[in-house]
Order: C-alpha cells, then structure tokens, then sequence
C-alpha cells in the first residue's frame, strides 16, 4: 500500500515494435485510476529498459507523455539496435522490458524508486510493419493480452482503458474500426465512442460484487466488407478493510469442559467470528497480525494455562445473488500446558478479538468461554480383580488388564501400575506398561512358579499412581491357578510362530501361550490379505496388527506383529515396517531370522470325473 | 577487458551456445580483473535492491565489466555434474538482477535442441513397435512393462516406489523428502524414451488412466493434508535454487503462446514434456487431479483459495499447469505418437 493512492488497473501491457518504425509512432496507452478526487496522475519511464536475463541498455527509444501516458516511439528502432537488445535471448522472439512509473506530482528527478509502477513488455519481431490489409481483424482490434483490469473498491471513478489501439490506429489510417462494450447494461462501465475509452462510473462495493465479467465487440469495416471480433473484458474489484468483524447468530459464548482430556495442546472449545472482507492467506503471518485474538486476564495462571490458537479460510457470502468471498475467523482455546488431576475451578476467561485494520468503532468483539476444569478421581472400579491362569500357560503368555476408572478416556494423564507382591514364594506374574498405555498388562513372567502345587491362589495388590500429583490407588489382585499340567511334547520349537501347519501348531506350545498349547488361526485364503493363516500362542493378541509391551520383550512370542527381519512371499509390512500386516496363504517365521509366506501345496484331485471323460 | 576465451559457438538454430556457469566461473577467476569484479558485484547484489546498486558507481562499474564475461550468459544443463553449483552461481548474479519477484522467470538451463521424434524412433527400436499402432493396448501398462525389461529403469523405478510406499508410523505415512529424492533420480538418470511413455502415455479407459495418475505415487509425493495457496507454494519453491531453476524451465518452456501453430514456444513439445518431468520431486511437483480419459487436467498440490486481492495473479499461475495449452497439446502428442513437422 503506497502513501498516495494512484494506482494502475493493470500490472502488465504489451505491445509489439517492429523495424524502423518511424519516429513518432505511437504504441499503447497507459490509464491509472485515482484515490482521491483532484489527484492528477503524472507518468515517467525508468532509464534503463530491461533485457531478459538481467541485461538492461540505457533507453533510447521510447518515451511516455507525462499528462496522458501514451507510450511512443521517440527513435526508430533499426536492424542494429534490434541484434543489440536480442542478445543473450534464444527464443525465437525477444523481449525488452520498461517499467512506467506514476506519481501525483510532477517528476522532480528521472528516479525509479516509486513503489507504483507498472511493467509494459514490448516484443521485437523481426520483421518490418506489416502492412495493414495482411493483419487479421483479431490482431487489428485487440493485442494478445487478456482485457483484464482491476478496480480498488471505495475508490472514485474514472477512465481506465482505452480499446482502440494506438500502434494501429497510427498504421492504418483508412480503416474504420469501431468498438462497443456488450452486456454493460445495469453495470457501473461506461464506453465513450469518441475517445473509445472505458471508464467506471461510480465507487464500486467488492462486498457486493468482486467481478464483472463484459465483452469488447470490435468492428472492422474495409469498404463492404464487414469483420466483428468479440473478446471477454474483466474488471476485479479489489478489496480493503471496510468490514467490522461479527458474529454468526450473535453467539459469542461457548462451555469449555476440563475433564478427562487434561493435555497440553487439546482444544476446549471453538467460537467463530465472521468478517466480510478477504484475508489473504499469503503472506500468512502479516495476515495473523491483522487479525489479533488476545486473553484479557491479569491471572498469571490463566495466562499460562490457556492460549488462544486463530486459524482462518476463505467463505462465501451471497449478497444479492453474486458470489463473494469472505472470512471465517475460528478462535480456539487450547490447553497451554496440562492440568493437575487435581485442580478444580470454574471461571470465565474472556477474548479480545480485534480487526486492527478497520477504521470503524466496531473494530472489535469480546468473546466468552466458560471454563469449568472437573477434578478427576484416581480409583479403581469398585471390585477386586481376579483372574485365572492355567498352569500349563507359558512365559509371556498375557492374562488381562488392569484399568482405573476411565483410564482409557485420559490424556494428558500419566498412570503408573506396579504390583506389590504380599507373599515371598509365589509370584508368576507381572505387570507391564507401554509407554503410550492407560493400562497396565498383566502376563506371566516365571512359569516355573505354575507348576509348584503349593501356589494355588496368590493375593497382589495392585497400585495406581498418577505421576503428576502423586495421587494413588489400590485394589486386590487374585491370581487363581488351574488346570493339571500336561506332559511337554519333545523337540519342539519355543515359538508358536515356526509351525506351518494346523496339526502341528496345536500338538506344541511356545512362548506366550496360555494353556500350554499354540492356536491355529485359519485365513481367509484369498490372495494377500490381512486374514492370513498361522500359528499363534493366542488368538486374541497376535496377529492384531499391533507390537504391544508384553510382545516385544522377546521376538519369539508374535514375530507375526513385530518382526522387523525380511519376509519372503507375497506379503505387506505394517506400520513401521514392523510385523506381518497381510500375507499370502500361510504365514511362518523363525525368530530372529525370517518370515515366510506361502500358499500350502493344495492336495487336490488330479482328476475329477469330466476330466476322465475327456482322457 | 575480461572477454570470452573463445567466441560462443553457433547451434544450427542460430542461438548463441553459452558456457556452463561451473566452467564461466572457473575462466572468471583465472583472470584478476574479472574475478574481483565478481567478488564487488556479489557484494553489491547481497544488499538485494537493484536501484540503490546502480546508484553506485562501483558497482555500476562491476556489472559493466562482467556484462562482457563469459559469466554474464552462462547456462546450466539438466542433471549434469555439480548442478547445484552451476545454479547457484547463475542465481547469485540474476537474483539481484532482476527486478524483485518476477511472474516469469527466464530458465537458467541451456535451450533444449531435441525433438519428439528423435524419442520415437529411438523408442521403436527399443519396444520394436510403434506406440500409434496398436489402439487395443494399454500404453500405460506397456510403458511399464518396457521400463521393467530394462535395468537400469526397472532399479531406479522400483527405487522410488518401494521408498515412496514405506510406511513410517500410523501418523507418518511416509518420507516425502526421500520419495522425492527417489523421483528425481529416476527422471534424471532414466533416458526419456523410458520416463515419457509412463508419464505421458494416452488412454482410453479409466484403469489405464488411473495407473498413469498413479504412476509417481501420489499419495506421497503430490497429496498433502491441506492444500497450500499456490502464490505460497511458489514462494517456498522460489527459495530453493533447483526448483526456482526447474519452475523457470518450465515457464520458459512450457508458456503458451499463439504466435505458433502448436501454442508451444519454438513448437518444441520435446522441451515442454522436459521442463515437467523436470517439476517433479519438488515442491511444486505436478501431476494429474483425476483419472479422466476424455480431459487431461494438471496441477501442482494447490489452490486459489484465500488468495485476497492477488488472486488475478494466483489464478494466472495456476491456468499455466491447468489450462495450458502448449502442455496439453505436447502430452497429446506424445501420447499419438506425433511431431510437428519442422520444414528444414
């Protein structure tokens, strides 16, 4: 945004120079539109024209009027000059650059630092002027760019374009070439036929209509041959901060609940506030400056436990049945650290949201979030727990979960489980937690304990403890043995996973089985797919497409979940890379080494009855 | 003065054949006086404003000198060694040289002389067929099974697919830095013969055209969470010389115009399909939004959305890769199995 308000309807004009075109020609004219009334625009040409690649050559050819900015030719241009400014260009047509530059006083010094310029690129060709009756009517009435302009909203009207050609009209004297603007009825454009001017009538509104969409009709009469050309003729409105921010249905209050979810990052609650104009996503951050949403508290700890996080994006309004885009400014409450399973208050926390680029009163809303952090409680379910293990299960073999109260809805909530062991003898089993878990695994860690009669019912207790707060918990834990325990088949491996078959994968068990034998998981058999058949100390936790805690202590219990060795077959990794995600028939692995995955030799019949016929 | 060691050559077109910038710059700094003209200039340009270094006299006197070096003109080649050095050396005198962000930017690679033809005819040998012939086949699944056949296509191209494909995590999904890294390589160091035909080979039905949208796996290297602002992904890539390098190619190359016949600059489809396979691995990696067979439309991984008062210019970008009709015409092309016909 410059100090002064002209400004340029176009960023870029173009226009083609040709040979020895005489002194004097003119080539385009250049309109700017003005910021206030009684504003008179005063064009200069830079010193210097710009040659592709970085080349520029003082300029001694062209020059601009400075009260009505027609560009013209002040020297002609001869074959030599032409060599000279096509050098260092390989396309077959080059192209020099000029930058005109506006101001609203006379030029003092032939300076090029205004901020308000424009670019004309002048193409060379190669070639002498054409001769009039050789151009088409296409290239008679109009120059390859596009008619398109732009129009800042709010300003005051004036002429911004001129559709005749200067460079033709000058060339082709004896043609008549005519012009109307179409579809302009009811729109604010006006053509004047004399100076074929397009002027824009009064102070357009973007927020009523950003686009208006026209189209030039040229006419070339040569005797009694008539030829028409039509093109499309855009103006875009362009926008400035003359909208106040509001509310959608006026709500300006939202509940933000604290209660499981106690994370640092987690956001509480959401309000919107609308704003009519555009805000340009790029650059993002001067855009994130103009819209500013701040907490009004003087409470250190309020300060330091919210934020608030401001995103925007595009929406469209329909005023009057024209599309036009706007804003939607969404201010988010987002927890700035996490909160103690302890605290417990409710308050009113309050939002400045501020347009700082309006120059209204109403700049700005207030926006109420009523904030009730819940107090959370550290317990068990009331029950104790119990559970039974065979005494044939295995090393690994994993028994249940243990949970508190809602674990599984916390974030930002840390529990640790631990098992405190009353009796000194007995204890086959422990717990284990992942790093990410709510819960704690329990699984057998010594199965040599199983086997002693003496061990029938071991009492634990079992105690959670939050690491924030210190705040603990216990429950009992009963561990009842059964079953009798079976005789252990020879020579058979450690893990379930290296069976490839049905028959054999249930006469043997393996690390982590849970009544002394492996399961059989039959697949689905149909190409690769995530139901794959193969041999599993349970069912239930391996394959689940998931390396859990008790899994990855040792790479003998479910390679099928957490290998990360090389698998041979047809198959898919998961995630990370780790296990066996979908395979191909029958999926084996020996631990620590590979995985294979194969189709079973199907023992089908050679022959049915039709084939024998044919034989 | 600092002149040429030898006067440029001469290319059957006409065109000056300039020296790459690695080697300008190597002639530079044999000679003193050049070699400290180029420290000044570099100095100057390191303000970044244009104006206030043509207002000083030294610096006026620096560029003067260099405009006559060999530095002044040189060129980069695609995938040649030390790329990035040839780049950056070209970009450290034409950043400050022109004038601030410019719409479009002239290509620092040397012109492309090669025609479409000269792919086919070397294509036919390789397949032993003519890609216009048979209209049953799927183009997309022959190209790939051509790349297969050979070595050298089949590393880089199960390379960059098996990189491409890795899951990282359940959030990850995967190295988009590395997928890009893989995609680079098979289109710099697989002959075209090879990269086109997956690229840019013509259907007639949706599966065919889904293979040849999927062709540089998408979901990795073009999809992304959100869509960026194309004038904001334009500026990323801007600041990075091998992209800011491969855009202006492709501008260059690819800028429709309709003083030709084939609304390609110089009719040159070959140069155009060049400049956007070179597009790809980057930030502004573009490819097919759809597996339409009756339109072929192209983009990069961006929208218009939220432009505010630039969104004339945003749009005028975007039309350049999804209304672009020298690009159409030059994928047709190959797709067809025609040329144009330059009359000798």
């Amino acid at each position: 945004v410059s100090a002064f308000g002209l400004y340029f309807p176009r960023k870029e004009y173009s226009e083609n120079v040709y040979i020895e075109q005489p002194a004097g020609t003119p080539l385009l004219r250049i309109h700017a539109l003005r910021d206030s009334h009684g504003e008179a625009a005063h064009f200069h040409l830079c010193q210097n024209l710009v040659i592709s690649r970085a080349r520029s050559h003082e300029n001694h050819w062209f020059q601009i009027r400075e009260k009505t900015g027609l560009l013209y030719l002040s020297k002609s241009l001869d074959r030599e000059d032409f060599n000279m400014l096509s050098v260092g260009n390989w396309m077959p047509l080059s192209k020099v650059m000029l930058y005109v530059f506006l101001s609203s006083h006379p030029f003092q010094e032939k300076e090029c630092d205004s901020a308000t310029r424009t670019t004309v690129f002048l193409s060379l060709i190669n070639a002498t002027a054409p001769a009039c009756s050789s151009l088409t009517a296409r290239q008679l009435c109009f120059t390859e760019m596009d008619l398109s302009f732009h129009i800042k909203e709010n300003k005051p009207p004036g002429t911004f374009h001129q559709l005749q050609l200067p460079s033709v009209h000058h060339l082709c004297q004896n043609l008549s070439i005519s012009y109307k603007l179409l579809a302009a009825e009811g729109m604010p454009f006006r053509y004047n036929e004399n100076t074929t001017g397009v002027s824009v009538t009064q102070r357009l509104d973007r927020e009523e209509r950003e686009r208006y969409e026209l189209i030039a009709k040229c006419t070339v009469r040569e005797g009694f041959r008539e030829m028409q050309v039509e093109v499309p003729f855009l103006v875009n409105v362009l926008d400035e901060d003359d909208s106040p921010p509001f509310l959608p249905n006026g709500t300006d209050t939202a509940d933000a609940v604290v209660e499981f979810n106690r994370k640092e990052g987690t956001v509480l609650a959401t309000l919107t506030v609308y704003d009519a104009d555009t805000t340009p996503i790029y650059p993002l951050e001067s855009s994130r400056k103009k819209y500013t949403g701040t907490i009004i508290t003087d409470d250190p700890w309020i300060s330091e436990t919210f934020r608030v996080e401001h995103i925007f994006d595009e929406i469209h309004f329909s005023p009057n049945g024209s599309q036009v885009r706007g804003t939607r400014h969404e201010y988010k409450l987002v927890l700035n650290k996490s909160i103690s399973v302890t605290e417990h208050r409710s308050f009113q926390l309050d939002v400045l949201v501020n347009d700082t680029e309006f120059h209204g009163p109403e700049r700005s809303v207030i926006l109420h979030f009523n904030v009730s952090i819940l107090p959370v409680s550290i317990q068990f379910p009331n029950m104790t727990y119990q559970f039974t293990v065979n005494r044939n299960a295995e090393r690994f073999a994993q028994i249940g979960k243990i949970c508190i109260e809602n674990c599984m809805k916390f974030r930002g909530v840390n529990i640790t489980y631990k098992l405190l062991s009353p009796s000194v003898s007995c204890y086959p089993v422990s717990v284990l937690q992942g790093r990410e878990d709510k819960y704690g695994s329990l699984y057998v860690n010594d199965s040599s304990v199983l086997h002693r009669p003496e061990c029938k019912e071991i009492q634990y207790t079992i105690q959670a403890t939050d690491k924030q707060s210190r705040k603990h918990t216990k429950t009992l834990l009963t561990i009842v043995l059964e079953g009798t325990l079976l005789k252990k088949e020879e020579d058979c491996p450690d893990s379930c996973a290296v069976s490839k078959h049905h028959a054999e994968c249930e006469e043997c068990g393996g690390l982590g089985v849970l009544t002394g034998r492996c399961q059989w998981r039959q697949g689905s058999g149909k190409g690769i797919t995530t139901n794959y058949s193969t041999c599993t100390p349970s069912i239930k936790t391996c394959p689940d497409g998931t390396c859990d805690v008790v899994e990855s202590k040792d790479p003998a219990v479910c390679p099928q979940d957490c290998t990360s060795g090389n698998i041979i077959g047809g198959h898919g990794k998961g995630i990370g890379n780790l296990g066996i995600k979908s395979g191909h028939g029958i999926c084996y692995c020996f631990p620590r080494q590979n995985c294979y995955c194969e189709k079973d030799d199907i023992k089908e019949q050679l022959c049915d009855d039709v084939c024998k016929t044919v034989i | 003065l600092a002149g040429p060691p030898s006067p440029p050559g001469q290319d059957p077109h006409g065109w000056r054949v300039p020296v790459d910038c690695v080697r300008a710059n190597e002639l530079c700094a044999a000679e003193p006086s050049c070699s400290s003209r180029y420290r000044t200039l570099r100095q100057c340009l390191a303000g970044r404003d244009r104006n206030t270094m043509l207002a000083n006299k030294e610096c006026q006197a620096a560029l003067e000198v260099l405009q006559e070096s060999p530095l002044y003109d040189c060129r980069c080649k695609r995938g040649m060694k030390k790329e990035l050095q040839c780049l950056q050396i070209y970009w450290s005198i034409h950043l400050g040289l022109t004038e601030g962000e410019e719409f479009y930017e002239a290509s620092p690679y040397e012109p492309v002389t090669s025609r479409l033809s000269d792919i086919f005819r070397l294509a036919s040998i390789f397949s032993g067929m003519d890609p216009a012939t048979n209209s049953k086949s799927n183009h997309c699944l022959d190209a790939a099974k051509a790349c297969n056949l050979n070595d050298n296509c089949k590393r880089l191209r199960s390379g960059y697919i098996s990189t491409c494909s890795k899951e990282i995590s359940a959030t990850e999904h995967c190295s988009r830095r590395k997928c890009h890294k893989a995609l680079r390589q098979f289109f710099d160091r697989v002959p075209s013969e090879y990269t086109y035909r997956l690229l840019f080979c013509s259907c007639k039905d949706q599966a065919c055209a889904e293979r040849r949208r999927q062709t540089i796996v998408p979901s990795c290297s073009y999809e992304d969470k959100e869509k960026p602002n194309c004038l904001d992904l334009r500026n990323t890539c801007r600041t990075d010389h091998l992209c800011r390098s491969r855009l202006a190619d492709f501008h260059t190359n690819c800028q429709a115009s309709f003083q030709s016949l084939t609304s390609c600059p110089g009719d040159n489809y070959q140069a155009c399909l060049g400049s956007y396979a070179g597009l790809i691995g980057f930030d502004m990696t573009p490819n097919y939004v759809d597996a339409s067979t009756t339109s072929i439309t192209i983009s990069p991984w961006c929208s218009c959305k939220g432009s505010g008062n630039m969104e004339e210019e945003c749009e005028k970008f975007l039309r350049d890769f999804t209304e672009n009709p020298c690009l159409r015409n030059a994928i047709q092309a190959f797709g067809n199995g025609t040329d144009v016909n330059l009359s000798p």
